[in-house]
């Protein structure tokens, strides 16, 4: 579903992905972990077309994106959510969740007809809050709402596309312990042919909702296999215990 | 996103009804004052659409007034058009030169956005002024009236052109508060509050701008139409990036992004221009205390300002409502 292939991307003489080979197969949930200045968003960004690589390819579906622009690859099904929230503010959650399915639909331009008014976005609108738990904030401005709830916009925006594959980069990011598991219930919720990429720090929900693990340190694929493998691997212990430079 | 407030529709029906009323017992002078009005109007529906609500702050709506203003003239006078087809033509072609400028100004946000719509602006003042098609310095004059005869309208009257123009900011306001609730209209609203993310949702955020900056072209030219109408002489006056200025200076008097705003700031900015120049030559200047006093006060505007007593208004009213209800 979602392949590359020696995707290669440097700032300078930084390094911040090198040579990165991954392969999801269709319904594929892969959890990316790696220290801060890993290269994992560096990735995403990459794979979304907001950072052109310097050499390497992706493959969506069997067609090469590469070269593609970030609108045509969403267009393709492949939709993000972003570290930082990256919300439309100011708008309601209603309308933030109805603007991302009318865009998806394609009527992100139509002059005719209010897309937030057509039975299809209402109908995105209103599974995608049960889906992320945003069905009492619907008409609360996001202005309005908590921290904690605009994560979970955050992912019912990328949702509300219908994408075939979905990149989250640490949706749990900064949300407390309840809110946490509230993701955990959302990510196993998550439709089984729906791809999903998540970079994620949580490591009980990283190993509990992960069919695979990719582990990169210093923008490299350092480990690629099974959840099991990666909780008895050495290797990432000593990543995440900073033991990796002295190796 | 737009909605038609109770507030909103109520101020858009005293402005018709007033206006109205006044068209009715105006003398010729009122009535000069009227058109006026209108013709602001419309160029101010034309910037709020873009600035207001897309956050694309345009120098150049004064000269995409008068690509409108000048295609008509020289349509009628040169090629021999009629009215109608002329006015039809001098939007279109206003749309299309909008719609050029804003697919170029695309890339560009805040301050890179309004200097390039202001070369452009120039640019099109300069080619006025230098162009002997259209009448270099001296303008042109002798601009027709639409000529509704065979519906029993002569637009030739102060009184029935008055109408007319009230007309067209209807028309006007009815085009930009439908594009407002058409998925370009919303996505337009969305590229103000978060352009990188609308992109990552599959949006062409180019074709987006230039779509909506075009529309917004089209609203323009009906006001250089309108404006050459009425005096029946264009000049390049009317494409100066001071009229660009003006025209954003009372989207901000009135309430940027309300649509209903802008007409208001129009009304009290042509009121005021001529009641203080009657007094003082130095109106200008006056005029410009009243923008730094609304600017200050942290209200969008006047119709910001009722906007947000209302609202808090409401808000202290409720409790008390609920405590009523509690007690009763």
């Amino acid at each position: 579903m979602l392949e590359t292939r020696a995707l290669t991307k440097s700032f300078g003489a930084i390094h911040v992905t090198k040579g990165v080979n991954l392969k999801l197969e269709k319904g594929e949930r892969r959890v990316i972990l790696g220290p801060n200045g890993a290269g994992k968003t560096t990735l995403f960004n990459q794979l979304v077309g907001e950072i052109t690589p310097n050499s390497g390819s992706i493959y969506l579906d069997g067609q090469d994106i590469t070269a593609m622009r970030v609108a045509d690859r969403a267009r393709l099904g492949l939709s993000r959510s972003y570290q930082k929230n990256t919300l439309f503010d100011g708008l309601t959650i209603r309308e933030n969740l109805g603007l991302s399915a009318a865009v998806a639909l394609g009527r992100g331009q139509g002059l005719w007809s209010d897309p937030l008014q057509s039975p299809e976005v209402v109908e995105t609108v209103r599974e995608v809050a049960a889906q992320v738990d945003l069905a009492p904030y619907l008409d609360a401005s996001v202005n309005a709402v908590s921290y904690g709830i605009r994560r979970q916009l955050e992912v019912g925006i990328a949702l509300a596309t219908r994408p075939k594959v979905i990149l989250m980069d640490e949706p749990t990011s900064g949300v407390g312990p309840e809110m946490s598991k509230g993701f955990h219930r959302l990510l196993k919720a998550l439709p089984r042919d729906l791809t999903v990429l998540i970079i994620e720090h949580d490591m009980d929900l990283a190993f509990d909702v992960a069919d695979t693990i990719t582990v990169l340190n210093y923008g490299e694929v350092v480990f690629d296999g099974l959840p099991e493998a990666a909780r008895s691997s050495q290797l990432l212990k000593d990543i995440y215990l900073g033991a990796w430079e002295d190796a | 996103m737009f909605r038609h407030t109770p507030l909103r529709l109520t101020t858009l029906g005293l402005m018709a009804a007033g206006s109205l009323i006044y068209a009715i017992i105006a003398g010729f002078f009122g009535l000069e004052i009227l058109a006026e009005i209108a013709i602001l109007a419309i160029l101010v529906i034309a910037l709020d659409l873009v600035a207001g609500f897309g956050g694309m702050v345009s120098l150049c709506h004064g000269a995409l007034m008068g690509v409108g203003a000048y295609a008509f003239t020289v349509a009628a006078n040169e090629a021999g058009m009629t009215a109608l087809p002329a006015m039809v033509l001098a939007i279109a072609l206003s749309a299309a030169i909008a719609f050029a400028i804003g697919a170029v100004c695309a890339r560009s946000i805040g301050i890179y956005f309004i200097m390039a719509t202001l070369a452009f602006g120039q640019m099109g003042y300069s080619f006025v002024f230098q162009s002997s098609l259209f009448g270099g310095d001296d303008g042109l004059s002798g601009a027709p009236r639409l000529d509704l005869s065979a519906l029993g309208i002569d637009l030739t009257d102060s009184r029935t052109f008055a109408f007319y123009a009230i007309a067209l900011v209807a028309l006007a306001y009815l085009v930009a508060a439908l594009t407002l609730r058409s998925g370009l209209g919303r996505s337009l609203v969305g590229l103000h509050h978060n352009e990188k993310r609308l992109r990552a949702l599959g949006l062409t955020v180019w074709r987006a701008k230039a779509t909506a900056f075009a529309i917004s072209g089209a609203i323009a030219g009906l006001a250089g139409c309108l404006a050459a109408q009425h005096t029946q002489y264009i000049s390049p006056g009317l494409m100066s990036w001071t009229v660009s200025g003006e025209a954003l200076v009372v989207v901000i008097l009135g309430g940027l992004g309300t649509l209903v705003g802008p007409i208001l700031g129009a009304i009290l900015f042509v009121v005021l221009k001529h009641e203080i120049s009657s007094i003082t030559p130095y109106w200008h200047a006056i005029v410009g205390l009243i923008l730094i006093a609304v600017v200050m006060s942290r209200a969008n505007g006047v119709f910001g300002f009722i906007e947000a007593r209302i609202a808090a208004r409401t808000r202290t009213r409720k409790p008390t409502l609920k405590e009523a209800d509690a007690d009763a």
